[in-house]
Protein backbone atom coordinates (compact mmCIF):
# COMPACT_ATOMS: atom_id res chain seq x y z
CA UNK A 1 0.00 0.00 0.00
CA UNK A 2 1.45 3.47 -0.97
CA UNK A 3 1.66 6.41 1.75
CA UNK A 4 -0.66 9.62 0.67
CA UNK A 5 2.10 11.86 2.64
CA UNK A 6 2.86 15.08 0.82
CA UNK A 7 5.98 16.72 1.16
CA UNK A 8 6.60 20.55 2.03
CA UNK A 9 9.70 22.15 1.28
CA UNK A 10 9.01 25.07 2.94
CA UNK A 11 7.66 23.23 5.94
CA UNK A 12 11.26 23.42 7.75
CA UNK A 13 11.71 27.26 7.37
CA UNK A 14 8.04 28.10 8.51
CA UNK A 15 8.15 25.62 11.15
CA UNK A 16 11.59 27.20 12.43
CA UNK A 17 10.23 30.82 12.39
CA UNK A 18 6.95 30.16 13.94
CA UNK A 19 9.08 27.99 17.23
CA UNK A 20 11.20 31.27 17.29
CA UNK A 21 8.29 33.69 17.20
CA UNK A 22 6.31 32.03 19.37
CA UNK A 23 8.91 31.51 22.11
CA UNK A 24 10.35 34.96 22.46
CA UNK A 25 6.27 36.10 22.58
CA UNK A 26 5.68 33.77 25.50
CA UNK A 27 9.18 34.98 27.00
CA UNK A 28 7.81 38.65 26.67
CA UNK A 29 4.65 38.09 28.38
CA UNK A 30 5.77 35.72 30.76
CA UNK A 31 8.02 38.46 31.93
CA UNK A 32 6.09 41.07 31.81
CA UNK A 33 2.91 38.68 33.68
CA UNK A 34 5.28 38.00 36.64
CA UNK A 35 6.56 42.02 36.68
CA UNK A 36 3.49 43.64 36.53
CA UNK A 37 0.20 43.19 38.50
CA UNK A 38 -2.26 45.21 36.60
CA UNK A 39 -5.30 46.95 38.76
CA UNK A 40 -9.00 46.50 36.21
CA UNK A 41 -11.02 49.50 36.36
CA UNK A 42 -14.10 49.30 37.82
CA UNK A 43 -16.38 49.85 40.47
CA UNK A 44 -15.92 46.80 42.70
CA UNK A 45 -13.69 46.52 45.78
CA UNK A 46 -9.76 46.68 45.37
CA UNK A 47 -10.85 48.26 41.74
CA UNK A 48 -9.58 51.30 40.41
CA UNK A 49 -12.21 54.13 40.43
CA UNK A 50 -13.07 55.49 36.86
CA UNK A 51 -12.71 58.73 35.99
CA UNK A 52 -15.82 61.03 36.63
CA UNK A 53 -15.54 64.16 34.27
CA UNK A 54 -18.04 67.43 33.73
CA UNK A 55 -18.44 70.57 35.70
CA UNK A 56 -18.93 70.57 39.19
CA UNK A 57 -20.34 73.70 41.45
CA UNK A 58 -18.23 74.64 44.42
CA UNK A 59 -20.52 77.01 45.57
CA UNK A 60 -19.30 79.94 43.28
CA UNK A 61 -19.33 78.87 40.08
CA UNK A 62 -19.20 75.96 37.71
CA UNK A 63 -15.91 74.66 36.68
CA UNK A 64 -14.38 71.69 34.83
CA UNK A 65 -13.79 68.70 37.81
CA UNK A 66 -10.29 67.20 38.00
CA UNK A 67 -11.52 63.62 39.75
CA UNK A 68 -7.46 62.67 39.40
CA UNK A 69 -6.79 65.35 41.42
CA UNK A 70 -8.21 63.79 44.45
CA UNK A 71 -5.63 60.62 44.27
CA UNK A 72 -1.76 59.74 44.93
CA UNK A 73 -1.16 56.74 42.57
CA UNK A 74 1.52 56.09 44.74
CA UNK A 75 0.25 56.11 48.22
CA UNK A 76 0.99 53.52 50.78
CA UNK A 77 -1.37 52.81 53.30
CA UNK A 78 2.08 53.55 55.98
CA UNK A 79 0.64 57.09 55.20
CA UNK A 80 -2.17 57.46 57.54
CA UNK A 81 -2.70 61.42 56.79
CA UNK A 82 -3.28 61.18 53.12
CA UNK A 83 -7.10 62.05 52.31
CA UNK A 84 -9.95 59.77 51.55
CA UNK A 85 -12.73 60.37 49.02
CA UNK A 86 -16.30 59.65 49.61
CA UNK A 87 -18.58 59.92 46.59
CA UNK A 88 -22.57 60.18 46.33
CA UNK A 89 -24.07 59.14 43.22
CA UNK A 90 -27.47 60.92 43.33
CA UNK A 91 -30.65 62.56 41.65
CA UNK A 92 -31.72 65.64 43.27
CA UNK A 93 -35.63 64.40 42.96
CA UNK A 94 -35.00 60.73 44.26
CA UNK A 95 -36.75 60.69 47.88
CA UNK A 96 -34.00 58.57 49.29
CA UNK A 97 -31.55 61.18 48.36
CA UNK A 98 -33.43 63.77 49.74
CA UNK A 99 -33.65 61.82 53.28
CA UNK A 100 -30.05 61.41 53.54
CA UNK A 101 -28.39 64.33 52.33
CA UNK A 102 -28.47 65.74 55.98
CA UNK A 103 -26.71 62.69 57.15
CA UNK A 104 -24.11 63.12 54.05
CA UNK A 105 -23.63 66.42 55.14
CA UNK A 106 -23.26 65.93 58.61
CA UNK A 107 -20.32 63.30 57.43
CA UNK A 108 -18.56 65.50 55.45
CA UNK A 109 -18.46 68.22 58.61
CA UNK A 110 -17.51 65.18 60.65
CA UNK A 111 -14.68 63.62 58.60
CA UNK A 112 -12.94 66.71 57.91
CA UNK A 113 -9.68 67.80 58.92
CA UNK A 114 -11.21 70.62 60.10
CA UNK A 115 -12.70 68.64 63.08
CA UNK A 116 -10.28 68.56 66.35
CA UNK A 117 -12.43 65.61 67.29
CA UNK A 118 -11.95 63.64 64.66
CA UNK A 119 -8.56 61.45 64.56
CA UNK A 120 -8.35 59.96 61.14
CA UNK A 121 -7.66 61.45 57.64
CA UNK A 122 -9.36 63.87 56.04
CA UNK A 123 -12.31 62.58 53.89
CA UNK A 124 -13.23 64.95 50.83
CA UNK A 125 -17.04 64.54 49.89
CA UNK A 126 -18.06 64.45 46.78
CA UNK A 127 -21.82 64.14 45.23
CA UNK A 128 -22.39 63.44 41.15
CA UNK A 129 -25.86 64.72 40.45
CA UNK A 130 -27.71 62.92 37.43
CA UNK A 131 -31.32 62.97 36.27
CA UNK A 132 -32.89 59.54 36.55
CA UNK A 133 -34.95 58.51 33.24
CA UNK A 134 -37.95 58.95 35.47
CA UNK A 135 -41.58 61.27 34.91
CA UNK A 136 -41.22 64.42 37.27
CA UNK A 137 -37.45 64.02 37.65
CA UNK A 138 -36.01 66.80 35.59
CA UNK A 139 -33.13 68.55 36.71
CA UNK A 140 -30.94 71.55 35.98
CA UNK A 141 -27.71 73.03 37.55
CA UNK A 142 -29.93 75.34 38.87
CA UNK A 143 -31.78 72.71 40.68
CA UNK A 144 -28.29 70.88 41.81
CA UNK A 145 -27.09 74.29 43.43
CA UNK A 146 -30.32 75.02 45.47
CA UNK A 147 -30.37 71.42 46.71
CA UNK A 148 -26.72 72.14 47.49
CA UNK A 149 -27.68 75.38 49.62
CA UNK A 150 -30.91 73.72 50.92
CA UNK A 151 -29.12 71.29 52.61
CA UNK A 152 -25.52 73.41 53.48
CA UNK A 153 -23.45 71.52 51.29
CA UNK A 154 -20.25 72.59 51.27
CA UNK A 155 -18.64 70.18 49.06
CA UNK A 156 -18.53 69.97 44.82
CA UNK A 157 -21.18 69.25 43.29
CA UNK A 158 -20.65 67.49 40.11
CA UNK A 159 -23.17 67.54 36.71
CA UNK A 160 -23.87 64.70 35.64
CA UNK A 161 -27.12 65.30 34.12
CA UNK A 162 -26.81 63.49 31.11
CA UNK A 163 -25.86 60.39 33.62
CA UNK A 164 -22.67 60.07 31.40
CA UNK A 165 -20.65 59.26 34.54
CA UNK A 166 -23.79 56.86 36.04
CA UNK A 167 -23.34 55.35 33.10
CA UNK A 168 -19.39 54.57 33.09
CA UNK A 169 -19.67 53.87 36.82
CA UNK A 170 -22.67 51.38 36.62
CA UNK A 171 -24.93 52.67 39.22
CA UNK A 172 -27.64 50.88 39.61
CA UNK A 173 -30.04 53.16 41.63
CA UNK A 174 -29.62 56.67 43.73
CA UNK A 175 -28.55 56.92 46.24
CA UNK A 176 -25.21 55.30 45.69
CA UNK A 177 -22.14 55.90 47.48
CA UNK A 178 -18.13 55.06 47.26
CA UNK A 179 -15.46 55.21 49.85
CA UNK A 180 -11.90 55.59 47.57
CA UNK A 181 -8.60 55.11 49.14
CA UNK A 182 -6.57 58.03 48.11
CA UNK A 183 -4.70 55.89 45.55
CA UNK A 184 -7.94 55.99 43.95
CA UNK A 185 -8.81 52.45 44.95
CA UNK A 186 -12.55 51.72 45.75
CA UNK A 187 -12.32 50.30 49.47
CA UNK A 188 -16.46 49.95 49.89
CA UNK A 189 -19.68 50.00 48.05
CA UNK A 190 -23.04 50.84 49.83
CA UNK A 191 -24.26 48.11 47.37
CA UNK A 192 -25.02 45.02 49.38
CA UNK A 193 -23.04 46.72 51.96
CA UNK A 194 -24.43 45.67 55.88
CA UNK A 195 -22.99 49.14 57.11
CA UNK A 196 -23.56 52.27 56.08
CA UNK A 197 -20.81 55.42 54.62
CA UNK A 198 -19.96 56.69 57.75
CA UNK A 199 -19.72 52.89 59.59
CA UNK A 200 -17.01 52.05 56.66
CA UNK A 201 -15.54 55.23 57.40
CA UNK A 202 -14.66 54.63 60.88
CA UNK A 203 -13.87 51.20 59.79
CA UNK A 204 -11.37 51.43 57.21
CA UNK A 205 -9.59 54.75 57.90
CA UNK A 206 -6.40 54.89 59.72
CA UNK A 207 -7.13 56.42 62.84
CA UNK A 208 -4.72 57.83 65.80
CA UNK A 209 -6.15 55.84 68.09
CA UNK A 210 -6.17 52.53 66.09
CA UNK B 1 16.83 60.35 32.72
CA UNK B 2 17.95 56.24 32.49
CA UNK B 3 14.45 56.11 31.28
CA UNK B 4 16.27 58.06 28.04
CA UNK B 5 18.96 55.46 27.98
CA UNK B 6 16.22 52.88 28.24
CA UNK B 7 14.49 54.83 24.75
CA UNK B 8 18.04 54.85 23.25
CA UNK B 9 18.20 51.44 23.64
CA UNK B 10 15.47 50.67 21.25
CA UNK B 11 15.59 53.76 19.01
CA UNK B 12 19.07 53.02 18.11
CA UNK B 13 18.93 49.46 16.81
CA UNK B 14 15.83 50.79 15.18
CA UNK B 15 17.26 53.79 12.77
CA UNK B 16 20.23 51.14 12.35
CA UNK B 17 17.05 48.73 10.65
CA UNK B 18 15.69 52.11 8.70
CA UNK B 19 19.68 52.79 7.10
CA UNK B 20 19.90 49.02 6.26
CA UNK B 21 17.04 48.74 4.45
CA UNK B 22 16.96 51.98 2.72
CA UNK B 23 19.06 52.73 -0.43
CA UNK B 24 21.32 54.52 1.25
CA UNK B 25 22.96 51.71 3.80
CA UNK B 26 24.53 49.38 0.78
CA UNK B 27 28.14 51.57 2.18
CA UNK B 28 27.58 50.28 5.86
CA UNK B 29 26.64 46.85 4.81
CA UNK B 30 29.72 46.77 2.68
CA UNK B 31 31.87 47.68 5.39
CA UNK B 32 30.12 45.58 7.61
CA UNK B 33 29.66 42.43 5.29
CA UNK B 34 33.40 40.70 5.58
CA UNK B 35 32.21 40.17 9.52
CA UNK B 36 28.42 39.50 8.68
CA UNK B 37 27.94 37.55 4.85
CA UNK B 38 24.35 38.02 4.37
CA UNK B 39 25.03 41.71 4.28
CA UNK B 40 27.09 41.17 0.99
CA UNK B 41 23.93 40.81 -0.71
CA UNK B 42 20.76 43.81 -0.94
CA UNK B 43 18.35 41.14 0.15
CA UNK B 44 20.20 40.34 2.96
CA UNK B 45 21.02 43.44 3.73
CA UNK B 46 16.86 44.44 3.64
CA UNK B 47 16.38 41.16 5.71
CA UNK B 48 18.57 41.82 8.29
CA UNK B 49 17.67 45.37 8.52
CA UNK B 50 14.23 44.17 8.31
CA UNK B 51 14.57 41.63 11.28
CA UNK B 52 16.40 44.63 13.60
CA UNK B 53 13.37 46.95 13.01
CA UNK B 54 10.60 44.33 13.61
CA UNK B 55 12.70 42.44 17.13
CA UNK B 56 12.93 45.90 18.62
CA UNK B 57 9.62 47.06 17.56
CA UNK B 58 8.49 44.16 19.48
CA UNK B 59 10.19 44.91 22.03
CA UNK B 60 9.49 48.30 22.62
CA UNK B 61 5.54 46.92 22.11
CA UNK B 62 6.56 44.84 25.22
CA UNK B 63 7.74 47.62 27.20
CA UNK B 64 4.62 50.23 26.61
CA UNK B 65 2.66 47.02 27.39
CA UNK B 66 4.53 46.72 30.60
CA UNK B 67 4.80 50.47 31.36
CA UNK B 68 0.70 50.36 30.40
CA UNK B 69 0.53 47.36 33.65
CA UNK B 70 3.12 49.25 36.11
CA UNK B 71 0.61 52.29 35.80
CA UNK B 72 -2.41 50.62 36.44
CA UNK B 73 -0.83 49.17 39.76
CA UNK B 74 -0.59 52.52 41.22
CA UNK B 75 2.83 53.09 39.59
CA UNK B 76 4.69 55.78 37.48
CA UNK B 77 7.55 55.22 35.10
CA UNK B 78 8.22 58.36 33.17
CA UNK B 79 6.21 60.82 34.30
CA UNK B 80 7.34 64.40 33.50
CA UNK B 81 6.26 68.08 33.47
CA UNK B 82 7.61 68.45 29.86
CA UNK B 83 5.93 67.49 26.78
CA UNK B 84 7.80 64.04 26.98
CA UNK B 85 5.36 62.07 29.34
CA UNK B 86 4.86 58.47 28.51
CA UNK B 87 2.82 58.16 31.63
CA UNK B 88 0.29 60.76 30.60
CA UNK B 89 -0.46 58.41 27.66
CA UNK B 90 0.27 55.06 28.48
CA UNK B 91 -1.17 55.36 32.02
CA UNK B 92 -4.68 57.00 30.07
CA UNK B 93 -7.24 54.35 30.50
CA UNK B 94 -9.43 55.49 27.87
CA UNK B 95 -6.45 56.43 25.20
CA UNK B 96 -4.06 53.23 25.84
CA UNK B 97 -6.71 50.83 24.54
CA UNK B 98 -7.95 50.43 21.14
CA UNK B 99 -11.65 51.74 20.68
CA UNK B 100 -13.03 48.60 19.11
CA UNK B 101 -12.24 46.05 21.00
CA UNK B 102 -10.42 47.75 23.98
CA UNK B 103 -6.75 45.69 23.71
CA UNK B 104 -3.79 47.38 24.73
CA UNK B 105 -1.82 49.43 22.37
CA UNK B 106 1.29 47.60 23.73
CA UNK B 107 -0.31 44.13 23.20
CA UNK B 108 -1.72 44.67 19.53
CA UNK B 109 1.82 46.16 18.93
CA UNK B 110 3.45 42.69 20.33
CA UNK B 111 1.35 40.82 18.19
CA UNK B 112 1.95 42.58 15.14
CA UNK B 113 5.54 42.47 15.14
CA UNK B 114 5.82 39.18 16.16
CA UNK B 115 3.93 38.04 13.07
CA UNK B 116 6.30 40.36 10.86
CA UNK B 117 9.47 38.68 12.59
CA UNK B 118 8.12 35.59 11.56
CA UNK B 119 7.01 36.18 8.05
CA UNK B 120 10.94 38.18 8.28
CA UNK B 121 12.66 35.16 9.15
CA UNK B 122 10.47 32.98 6.67
CA UNK B 123 11.42 35.14 3.95
CA UNK B 124 15.03 35.22 5.07
CA UNK B 125 15.54 31.43 5.85
CA UNK B 126 13.88 30.21 2.19
CA UNK B 127 14.12 33.76 -0.08
CA UNK B 128 12.43 31.41 -2.76
CA UNK B 129 9.53 29.24 -1.03
CA UNK B 130 6.28 29.41 -2.08
CA UNK B 131 5.62 31.80 1.16
CA UNK B 132 7.72 34.53 0.10
CA UNK B 133 5.77 36.72 -2.16
CA UNK B 134 2.95 36.08 -0.22
CA UNK B 135 4.42 37.40 3.14
CA UNK B 136 6.47 40.12 1.46
CA UNK B 137 2.51 41.45 -0.35
CA UNK B 138 0.92 40.70 3.46
CA UNK B 139 4.07 42.63 5.33
CA UNK B 140 3.80 45.98 3.38
CA UNK B 141 -0.02 45.77 3.67
CA UNK B 142 0.17 44.82 7.38
CA UNK B 143 2.70 47.82 7.94
CA UNK B 144 0.60 50.42 5.67
CA UNK B 145 -2.56 49.71 7.75
CA UNK B 146 -0.46 50.27 10.49
CA UNK B 147 0.09 53.90 9.08
CA UNK B 148 -3.36 54.75 10.03
CA UNK B 149 -3.35 53.46 13.53
CA UNK B 150 -0.10 55.68 13.92
CA UNK B 151 -2.16 58.65 12.33
CA UNK B 152 -4.69 58.09 15.26
CA UNK B 153 -2.39 57.72 17.95
CA UNK B 154 -0.65 60.90 17.10
CA UNK B 155 -3.94 62.61 17.38
CA UNK B 156 -3.99 61.14 20.65
CA UNK B 157 -0.80 62.91 21.37
CA UNK B 158 -1.54 66.40 19.81
CA UNK B 159 -4.57 65.80 22.11
CA UNK B 160 -2.86 65.53 25.22
CA UNK B 161 -0.36 67.61 24.57
CA UNK B 162 2.32 65.20 25.46
CA UNK B 163 4.76 62.85 23.28
CA UNK B 164 5.08 59.09 24.21
CA UNK B 165 8.98 58.98 23.10
CA UNK B 166 8.59 54.69 23.31
CA UNK B 167 5.27 55.13 20.97
CA UNK B 168 7.05 57.21 18.95
CA UNK B 169 9.84 54.04 18.48
CA UNK B 170 7.20 51.72 17.82
CA UNK B 171 6.30 54.06 15.06
CA UNK B 172 8.82 54.41 13.43
CA UNK B 173 9.71 50.88 13.64
CA UNK B 174 6.52 50.30 11.53
CA UNK B 175 7.40 52.99 8.80
CA UNK B 176 10.77 51.36 9.22
CA UNK B 177 9.70 48.02 8.24
CA UNK B 178 7.09 49.40 5.57
CA UNK B 179 9.98 50.70 3.63
CA UNK B 180 11.94 47.41 4.19
CA UNK B 181 8.95 45.09 2.47
CA UNK B 182 8.17 47.88 -0.51
CA UNK B 183 11.70 47.72 -1.18
CA UNK B 184 12.19 43.60 -0.74
CA UNK B 185 8.72 43.83 -3.11
CA UNK B 186 10.96 46.12 -5.78
CA UNK B 187 13.63 43.56 -5.68
CA UNK B 188 11.58 40.64 -5.87
CA UNK B 189 10.62 41.24 -8.66
CA UNK B 190 13.61 41.68 -10.12
CA UNK B 191 14.88 37.99 -10.58
CA UNK B 192 18.87 38.55 -11.13
CA UNK B 193 18.93 40.97 -8.23
CA UNK B 194 16.88 38.62 -5.63
CA UNK B 195 19.04 35.82 -6.40
CA UNK B 196 22.51 37.37 -6.06
CA UNK B 197 24.67 35.31 -4.27
CA UNK B 198 26.98 36.93 -1.52
CA UNK B 199 30.18 37.62 -2.99
CA UNK B 200 33.21 35.64 -1.48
Amino acid sequence: MKGNLTRDINAGAVGSAALSVTSLFFIAIMIIAFTANPVAIGTNVGQRAPDIEGKAFNGTSWETFDFESYFDPTWEPSNTSAQWVAIEFMDTDCPFCQSSASDYGQWANTYSANNPNWNGPHVNFLASATELSIQGHDSSRAEIQDFRSDNNHNFPYIDDIDQDNMKEWGIPATPTYFLIQPDGIIAWVSDDANDDLEQAIVRLTPQESA
Amino acid sequence: MSSYFLIAGYMIPTLFGLLLVSPFGRSTADSLSSRFEILSTVRGQITAGLQLIVFFGFAVSAQTFWISSKISEGGNFCSASNVFSCDDLLGNNELNVDPLFGFSWGLIGMFVFAFLLFMVLVIKNEPNGQYTERFINLGALITGVGILTIMLLISYEMKEGKICLYCTTAHIANISALVGFLRLRKLYDDNSAWNEKPSK
